[in-house]
């Protein structure tokens, strides 16, 4: 290892780690002291970090405070140093870490908070593609509607959650009391997408999230009827197929639907 | 990376030793910092900045308003790509997926220059997401030097290279920041972002006049300025691009435009934004002192 590249290695271990070996071949100023001055590095790092996270999640912060937000926000920096070239991705990996981390994980609506946020970062700037039209739809002769199937926009993703976070982010964008976080005894079904350029969600009926996630993984729309005719209503499933068809179109969540193979 | 090894057709000495040859980047004129809260002001009402600088990070991306937002922005000004994680001076290996993101949005913006610091960000896999500093060594040198041709082969462009605020100063340099910065450009063919409010910020933490810095940068190689405003904090200046530009760094933009001459100038703020007029008050200053300092007619050559 050259000599530049040891001192970059100690430079970097002295502002993750504390460690002060770097102090060493660094000069004091005319009026500072060098552990002050590697301070301002120290101090830059945890703070800059911890504002790209409040930025990604104004909500929990908004919920936790500033004090709790911040050492929690201290926490993940400490715990999952950033391994991104941009910033915009560093805090990807914070509902995982308050789910798997105590005492964050003790409280389930943190990490069900910080994946709503996420899910709308990320349907905010997902890759671009068609939205589907209503008006193609007149172009499917009805022989083949079984075998249509349905590709989502790149920005929709689905999200289950285990507490009222849907509830709660609603009341506090709207500057609102947020309700007290209880756990759900049937999970949450979200989708998020964007429309036009503004991140939306809403939840969808138990039905609603199967027949998403099997379009999403290409089965033909006879065969989703089909199954939705397993939870009731069997003589009304083509019916209520169509109409959750029609919703996902008339709200930009499908980027394509073609006649199969 | 040495890669006049992966060319075994080309003499490695022709290969090392080469800077790229560039045409001098054009006068934009006095610019603006593209910030997402002036948006809707920029598009709906056109005011009247000469260019933008945007901040390449916050554009790679896979799409959404930020890309369609900068592809109205590029239809109506000349923009520039100024990125902060490019790491030019890091000891870990090149990040060629970044270079291809930022590659791509070139392709995409066509901006007039793609900037960075002569600083690094990280290594070992990790980003520290600030621009530390280097020790001014011949080691270093010649590490940058290589790594900027390496870059600009990649892109297929000369880089513009910023001097960054530094706090502190290693005890093995063996050369100033403006020998280093010289020696850089000189050797690499890479143009200089001459950052005023930077110089101004090392000068006084490391207790030298920044004049000395000022005139020791070779003229033609600067196609840059920065304004920007810092906090001091008593014993030493941090650069937070938080507050105005204040007087002493005008000042030294006048002793700036006589020694550098007409160089494409522009306002930065990072933080604590405010209301666009505000920073138009800033981009309309660049302008008048320019106009005021360089020799009739100068400005509209």
């Amino acid at each position: 290892m050259s000599d530049f590249a040891r001192q970059q290695s100690e430079f970097q271990r002295g502002i993750l780690t504390g460690d002060d070996t770097i102090l060493a071949e660094i000069l004091d100023s005319p009026q500072e002291t060098r552990a002050t001055l590697f301070g301002v590095y120290r101090h830059a790092y945890g703070s800059r970090l911890v504002e790209a996270v409040r930025n990604d999640h104004e909500l929990l912060h908004l919920y936790l405070g500033d004090e709790t937000f911040d050492e929690m926000g201290h926490a993940y920096v400490r715990a999952r140093p950033s391994e991104h070239s941009n910033l915009r991705w560093f805090s990807q990996g914070l509902p995982d870490f308050l789910k798997s981390t105590e005492p964050y994980c003790n409280h389930p609506i943190l990490s069900d908070l910080a994946a709503l946020e996420k899910a709308l970062n990320d349907a905010f700037d997902a890759a671009e593609a068609p939205v589907v039209a209503l008006e193609a739809m007149a172009g499917f002769a009805p022989e083949i509607w079984n075998d249509l199937v349905l590709q989502p926009h790149p920005s929709a993703r689905r999200l289950d959650l285990a507490t009222n976070a849907a509830a709660v982010w609603m009341a506090l964008k709207n500057e609102a009391t947020p309700p007290d976080a209880t756990p759900l005894q049937v999970p949450s079904r979200l989708l998020i997408w964007r429309q036009d350029t503004t991140p939306m969600f809403r939840e969808l009926a138990a039905e609603e999230a199967m027949m998403w996630d099997e379009a999403a993984n290409a089965i033909p729309f006879g065969v989703l009827c089909e199954m939705l005719a397993t939870y009731h209503d069997p003589d009304g499933a083509a019916a209520r197929g169509a109409g959750y068809l029609h919703g996902w179109i008339t709200s930009a969540a499908l980027t394509a639907v073609s006649a199969g193979d | 990376m040495n890669v006049a090894s992966r060319l075994p057709d080309c003499p490695a000495a022709t290969i090392a030793g080469r800077a790229m040859q560039s045409v001098k980047p054009p006068f934009l004129g006095f610019g603006l910092g593209l910030r997402a809260q002036h948006y809707d002001e920029i598009l709906s009402g056109n005011p009247p900045i000469d260019w933008f600088e945007i901040i390449s990070e916050n554009y790679m991306l896979p799409g959404g308003r930020p890309l369609r937002t900068l592809d109205r922005i590029c239809e109506r000004y000349p923009v520039v790509m100024h990125g902060v994680s490019l790491s030019i001076a890091s000891t870990a290996p090149p990040n060629f997926e970044y270079l291809q993101n930022l590659k791509d949005l070139a392709q995409r913006a066509q901006p007039k220059w793609i900037s960075d610091h002569l600083c690094w960000t990280g290594v070992h896999g990790k980003n520290l997401h600030d621009l530390l500093p280097i020790p001014y060594t011949e080691e270093a040198l010649d590490h940058v030097v290589s790594r900027v041709q390496l870059v600009q082969d990649f892109l297929g462009r000369a880089l513009v290279l910023e001097n960054v605020s530094t706090y502190l100063q290693f005890n093995n340099s063996e050369m100033t920041e403006w020998e280093f910065l010289s020696e850089l450009s000189r050797r690499s063919g890479c143009w200089l972002l001459f950052d005023i409010n930077n110089v101004y910020v090392s000068a006084f933490n490391h207790g030298y006049d920044p004049l000395t810095f000022l005139n020791a940068i070779p003229a033609d190689r600067v196609v840059q300025f920065h304004m920007a405003g810092h906090s001091h904090m008593g014993t030493h200046i941090i650069d937070t691009h938080d507050h105005p530009v204040c007087e002493d760094v005008w000042d030294l933009y006048v002793a700036a435009l006589q020694r550098f001459g007409r160089v494409s100038t522009m306002i930065e703020r990072d933080d604590n934004i405010p209301p666009l007029d505000e920073l138009l008050l800033e981009v309309n200053r660049t302008r008048e002192l320019a106009a005021k300092v360089l020799p009739a007619g100068k400005l509209a050559e």
